[in-house]
């Protein structure tokens, strides 16, 4: 049962298109995984349609004949890329001998999944290329993992593939999206079981106590 | 980062287009899926051409990316009718997100490069398939301290002593010149050496 949703402004900016890519990947990854955020998303849509089609601008009836005309004459794009059908991907990625069924909206993504790479612990990270400026993450925690205390210098954006962790604030499970920024001070840390997260960050993290802080130079290496 | 000022507007307001208005429309996208109906087609033209162009100006303050944006929707509205689901909701709504991508993707067009993640990957409004993943996403089956001091544990111990007072007691490189009583230009390069070194190890 998904507990933590996005807010109902970021839900807005996503059905509005107004997110970047990176974000808007993982606010897809949710919706593709709850419901309820599905039907909120149809309901923001239809409102934004009414509002955004309440205004007219000035089309000229030649104008619109020209238009017309070229749409009759134009070619169906011809399946353009068959969306779903990344043929040879089939949604699942294996990880120290774990296999993970992607959801919809990063099963389409399969072939922009780097290499895996541990970072220190017991702990991967991949990275997406979405062919843009941000940077999207998987990062997978194995069991019994944890990440020392740190701040988010930036804004992080995170949605629970599968698997379960937890922080100072709660318990995060499939399909728990997170909103990190400066003001979150947490340690997030798995038990027995192990997870897997999607994560989109604009700053390296920031490590805040003790011997974690000789992280902090490296932090842009593993976190980022 | 919003589409318009009155985004706190009642939502009883926003209770999109009458019903006898949507319901002509499904009706037209109807006949121009089933039957290629170009009246029919027209007159959602008529409707939807002007609303998607006041969008367009809106959004990209041009008239040219404006009137390509009305071209590119009203295209696929043209050879995708059949893709319509009355039940998920309003052609307005349909024709709406349909914009939403195109816009999403020229506003990216302009500066990226081609591999770059399409509207359509993240809203899969036109895909041509329902796919058919399951919502089980179930599995088929830490950062530790020691392992960090483990790999400073390796540094030569003049590179570490200058990298725990710089990391972990928040020194200024000066202090620890001054609180060690070695030149600062030694400082320096010991921690760079000792970082690089790090890199190593923890990279490898």
């Amino acid at each position: 049962m998904i507990k933590s949703h996005p807010a109902q402004n970021l839900l807005r900016d996503y059905v509005a298109g107004d997110l970047n890519s990176a974000s808007a990947l993982v606010v897809a990854t949710h919706v593709d995984m709850c419901p309820h955020c599905q039907r909120h998303c149809s309901a923001i849509e239809a409102e934004l349609s009414a509002e955004v089609f309440q205004n007219s601008a000035q089309l000229g009836d030649s104008d619109m004949q020209l238009m017309l005309d070229a749409i009759f004459s134009s070619e169906s794009a011809v399946e353009q890329r068959p969306l779903t059908a990344e043929t040879s991907h089939d949604g699942m990625i294996s990880l120290e001998g774990k296999r993970f069924k992607l959801p919809r909206s990063l099963a389409r993504q399969q072939a922009r999944i780097g290499p895996w790479n541990k970072m220190i612990g017991n702990m991967w990270r991949a990275s997406l290329s979405l062919g843009t400026d941000e940077v999207a993450n998987l990062i997978y925690m194995g069991q019994h993992c944890s990440v020392p205390e740190h701040t988010h210098r930036g804004s992080e954006l995170q949605v629970v593939i599968n698997g379960t962790f937890s922080d100072e604030y709660g318990q995060y499970s499939d399909g728990d999206l997170l909103l990190l920024d400066g003001t979150h001070k947490h340690t997030p840390h798995t038990n027995d079981e192990d997870c897997l997260i999607l994560a989109v960050m604009d700053a390296p993290l920031h490590f805040t106590s003790g011997i974690s802080r000789l992280l902090n130079p490296f932090s842009n290496l593993f976190f980022r | 980062m919003q589409l318009q000022p009155n985004r706190d507007a009642p939502r009883t307001v926003m209770k999109t287009t009458k019903p006898d208005e949507a319901e002509h429309l499904t009706r037209l996208l109807a006949t121009v899926a089933g039957d290629r109906c170009r009246r029919s087609f027209s007159e959602l033209f008529r409707h939807f051409a002007p609303k998607l162009l006041a969008y367009g100006s809106r959004q990209f303050g041009n008239e040219q990316i404006a009137a390509d944006l009305v071209q590119e929707t009203m295209t696929n509205v043209w050879h995708k009718a059949h893709l319509f689901n009355a039940d998920k909701g309003a052609p307005a709504t349909w024709i709406f997100t349909i914009a939403r991508n195109i816009r999403f993707d020229i506003l990216r067009k302009n500066k990226h490069r081609r591999d770059e993640i399409s509207a359509d990957e993240l809203w899969p409004v036109l895909a041509e398939t329902s796919d058919s993943w399951g919502d089980d996403y179930a599995l088929d089956h830490g950062i530790l301290m020691q392992e960090i001091s483990g790999y400073y544990a390796k540094l030569p111990d003049a590179q570490r002593v200058v990298i725990e007072k710089i990391y972990v007691e928040g020194k200024s490189q000066q202090e620890v010149s001054d609180s060690l009583g070695i030149p600062l230009g030694t400082v320096k390069s010991r921690t760079r050496l000792a970082l690089r070194k790090l890199k190593e190890l923890i990279t490898e």
